[in-house]
Order: structure tokens, then C-alpha cells, then sequence
């Protein structure tokens, strides 16, 4: 089933929510949704995860290239709202201290 | 007719009808087969090595290294004889031996030794991985197992050309084949592929004393995952033979940040070194998560740390941290593709205590847990290595 990714703003902030399984099949659709804010010159991005209830390491991955670009550009990548499977694989892989999980998508942005 | 004993009767005319079907025969060499014939040679410490077929009324080689014909009559070849049985046939000294002691292809050649695992298409044997040596000489056990998991390699190599059915072969071949006879230690290991191919590899190598181990995994899956699983496996085993596995994955993070960096790429891994003496050793993880030790009395406790994936990001290091595996003990480490059979990671270490509390061997506790993934249909790669550190 394919993942869609829904864009939406708050202030400087662009929403990426995912809705279906973050997967080697569905990352590129995450890929290319980041690629084209970042492109547009928009940089702090929130990666909503409440509707994903399943991530592989190629979700992951899709995850870590986010961060890596926008950080490049001066801006940050940050996780919103996981669920269980997805916070288990952050804290397994230790990518939680670079991906650092907020609860919300408000306490994701609050700071920006 | 002498000799009925225990040679099965063999069907010439389809073993024929086999052979052909293959389309091998009369070919122009081929590199696949060359490298391979070099890569036998090598590995045994032989002067020839070929892969022959058995035609009709000649001997035929597909490839062959040392060797001056690549024909010769059937009814002079050793080769002839191994494809009587299924089994190797192993000589240890040719001039010894009333079977082939008169032979025209071997007098004067000085060739003593041969070995033949015999090559099947179908049912049928076709032809036979050999080796040939000037010195009297009989193989182990593992130089057995050896031979025969080379030859299943030409077998396949003859039967298809399928790519990704070569690059599963050669990954297979990639994994350690070696034993490792430590008094008091076991250790064995297992990967099941989702795909033909895929990103896990798995290690293991004794260097200056110390049995080092590697479990990894390669974010992805299929042929992309694998090719970088086996550049990480093959600088990781080169660096952890000379430096300290702290070290090893700085290192290979380092060799491999552009490579990993332009495919967006991760690899999760676990490695340790072990002194089996005294059971104390160091080990190293870099997001890997899934390497426990269970104890004697079937308590499980997690060997985890900080360290990011390799390639996760570029110019980071890892910290190598002491563990110590008493008699009794057994260390598991395995990939993320069997966490999809668990609810949580405590469901799946509960799960893995009840299997060790009944004091299997490790390579029992490896056929255990890989039975149990295949029950299930692996829809990641699965890989599973077991260090049993033995009781008294």
C-alpha cells in the first residue's frame, strides 16, 4: 500500500506528515518530498510520523539523508509523534540522539 | 562383470542427455569459471585445478589452471572414476595406486595427489571439481567441506547464468568458512536472505589470540544492500586483524564515509574480541542493538552503548566497552529481521532465554532460531551468530 506524505506549514516550520509504512518500497516518496521543500529554500522540517506504524531501515535512512540535507542548508530535521515500532528502532539504532523524537508535532516546532 | 559392489548402476544415456542440456560443453572459456579454477587452486595450494566434464568418450575441461590439455580420453581420466559415486574421491597418491598407476595421461606428469568432487546437473553426474598435487597429500574434514561447497558453486555456475543467483553463491562464499577450535568455545552462524542476495554479513577470525566476531546489516535490502555489506565486511575483517576493534570501526566509518555518504546509506554492527582464555573481551556497538549474553541461569542482559550507525553521520567514533562471557554463557547477536516476529524486543528476549536454558551447543541454538525464522518466512534478512563459552 503506498505511504502519502501531506505538506503543510507552521510559521518557518514545513510539516511532512507520512501516512502508511515508511519502507524500502515507500521512502523515496518521503525522499523526494524533502528534497523538493529543501530545494524551495525551506529548511526546518517535521517529519509526523502518527500515521506511520511501521519503519524498516530504508525509512530510516530516508529519515537520516533528511536530516543531513537540511542541516546542510543551516536547518534541522526533527520527528514527530512516533509510534512504538518506530521509537523501538530509534533507540536500538541509537538514532534517537541524532533523531530525537518529539510527542507532538507543537513541541517539534516549539523552539523554532 | 567384476566389481558390481556398492557403484550404482548409472543411466549413460540420460546422464548424457544432462550433460548436453547444460550446453557447457565445447564453449569458449569463460572468466567466471577461470577466476573460480585460480580461487580453487589458491585455496587448496595446489598447482591445477579444473572443471571438468565427463562426455561420451572424453574428458573435457571448462576450465582449468596448470594443466596442459583441456581433452583428453575419457577412459585416461581419474575423473571418470569420481563420477562413479557420489562422493569425493580423494587419492593420495596416484603412483600408489593399481587403479591409476598406469595411466599415459599421468606418467611423467609427477602429478601424486588428486581430489574430484563430483558436479551435477539434475541428478546426474556430469563432471567434477578436482585438484591435482605433486606431493602425497589427503584432505581434512574441512578441506572436504570445502571442496564440496565450491563445487556446489560450480554446479550452480553451470546451471544457470543468472546474475542474482551467482551474487547469492558468492555472498554464501563470503561468509566465514573457517572453524574456530578454541578449547571451551563455540561459535557458529546463519543468514537467511529475504531476497537472492541481501545486506547482512556476519564474521568471525581469531587475530593476535582474540576471537573477534561481526554481525552487521546494511539499510535496504537485495543486491545494493549486499554489495555494500560485503565492501564493510571485507574492511572491517582487514582492519580488526591489526588494530583494536574500537579502532576497526572508526576506521572503516572513515574508508567507507564516501561510499556510504553518496548512496545515503547506513550499516548497523556489532563486533567484539573475546581472549577465549579467560573469557573477558570488548565490544563495539554501533547501532546494531540486538547482541545479548545469556547466562547460565538464563538471564539475558543486552551489550548495548551509544554508537550511531556507520555512515550515519561522517567523522563520528565509537567507544569499545568491556564485557565478560562466564562459563556457561552464550552471546547472541542477531540482525533486526527477526525482531519482526516479536511484539517487543522483551517478547524477543524472553524468547531467546527459554531457547538457551536448554543448553544447546551454539550451533544447535543456530539452527533453532534460524528454523524458527524460516517458519515464518523471513521478510528481512535474518542472521544470527551464537560464542558459547562452555561450562567447566
Amino acid at each position: 500500500m503506498a505511504m502519502q506524505v501531506h505538506t503543510s506549514t507552521i510559521g518557518d516550520a514545513t510539516v511532512l506528515r507520512c501516512e502508511g509504512r515508511l519502507t524500502m518500497g515507500t521512502a523515496p516518496t518521503l525522499r523526494s518530498a524533502i528534497d523538493s521543500a529543501v530545494t524551495s529554500g525551506r529548511a526546518r522540517l517535521v517529519i509526523d510520523l502518527a500515521g506511520t506504524a511501521f519503519v524498516d531501515s530504508s525509512g530510516l535512512g530516508a529519515l537520516v539523508s533528511g536530516l543531513k540535507r537540511t542541516r546542510q542548508v543551516g536547518g534541522d530535521l526533527r520527528i514527530a509523534s512516533p509510534q512504538e515500532q518506530v521509537r523501538m528502532v530509534l533507540d536500538l539504532t541509537n538514532l534517537d540522539r541524532i533523531l530525537q523524537p518529539f510527542d507532538t508535532v507543537e513541541d517539534a516546532v516549539h523552539d523554532w | 562383470m567384476a566389481g558390481h559392489d556398492v557403484v550404482e548402476r548409472i543411466d549413460e544415456g540420460a546422464r548424457l542427455r544432462a550433460l548436453d542440456a547444460l550446453q557447457v560443453l565445447d564453449t569458449p572459456r569463460e572468466e567466471r569459471f577461470d577466476r573460480l579454477v585460480e580461487l580453487v587452486k589458491e585455496l587448496f595450494r595446489v598447482p591445477v585445478a579444473a572443471v571438468t566434464l565427463v562426455d561420451e568418450d572424453r574428458l573435457w575441461a571448462k576450465a582449468s589452471t596448470g594443466l596442459p590439455v583441456d581433452e583428453m580420453p575419457r577412459r585416461d581420466s581419474v575423473c571418470t572414476v569420481t563420477i562413479e559415486r557420489d562422493e569425493p574421491l580423494v587419492v593420495a597418491n596416484l603412483e600408489a595406486d593399481a587403479r591409476f598407476n598406469a595411466y599415459p595421461s599421468l606418467l611423467g606428469s609427477g602429478l601424486r595427489f588428486y581430489a574430484g568432487q563430483p558436479l551435477h546437473a539434475g541428478d546426474h553426474r556430469v563432471g567434477v571439481l578436482c585438484v591435482m598435487g605433486y606431493e602425497e597429500r589427503e584432505l581434512d574434514a574441512a578441506e572436504l567441506r570445502l571442496l564440496r561447497t565450491l563445487a556446489d558453486w560450480v554446479e550452480a555456475e553451470l546451471a544457470t547464468e543468472n546474475e542474482l543467483q551467482r551474487a547469492a553463491v558468492l555472498q554464501r562464499a563470503l561468509r566465514p568458512r573457517s572453524v574456530i577450535r578454541l578449547p571451551g568455545i563455540e561459535v557458529a552462524g546463519q543468514c537467511l536472505t529475504a531476497r537472492h542476495v541481501g545486506g547482512d554479513f556476519y564474521d568471525w577470525f581469531i587475530a593476535r589470540g582474540s576471537l573477534h566476531i561481526f554481525a552487521g546489516d546494511v539499510m535496504g535490502k537485495g543486491i545494493g544492500a549486499a554489495i555494500i555489506a560485503s565492501s564493510v565486511r571485507a574492511v572491517l575483517r582487514g582492519a580488526a586483524r591489526f588494530i583494536s576493534i574500537q579502532e576497526a570501526f572508526t576506521r572503516t566509518a572513515y574508508d567507507l564515509d564516501q561510499d556510504l555518504g553518496d548512496t545515503s546509506t547506513f550499516v548497523t554492527a556489532f563486533g567484539a574480541c573475546l581472549d577465549p582464555t579467560t573469557g573477558r573481551g570488548q565490544y563495539v556497538d554501533a547501532g546494531h542493538g540486538l547482541a545479548v549474553i545469556v547466562d547460565s541461569e538464563g538471564v539475558p542482559r543486552r551489550l548495548t552503548s551509544g554508537g550511531l550507525p556507520i555512515g550515519a553521520i561522517s567523522g563520528d567514533q565509537w567507544l569499545a566497552h568491556d564485557f565478560v562471557l562466564s562459563s556457561g554463557d552464550v552471546l547472541v547477536v542477531v540482525s533486526d529481521g527477526m525482531l519482526d516476529f516479536f511484539e517487543t524486543l522483551s517478547d524477543a528476549l524472553e524468547a531467546l532465554s527459554e531457547l538457551c536454558d536448554e543448553d544447546l551447543s551454539a550451533q544447535q541454538l543456530v539452527d533453532e532460531i534460524t528454523a524458527f525464522a524460516q517458519r515464518r518466512g523471513p521478510v528481512d534478512d535474518v542472521t544470527v551468530v551464537v560464542v558459547k563459552r562452555l561450562s567447566g
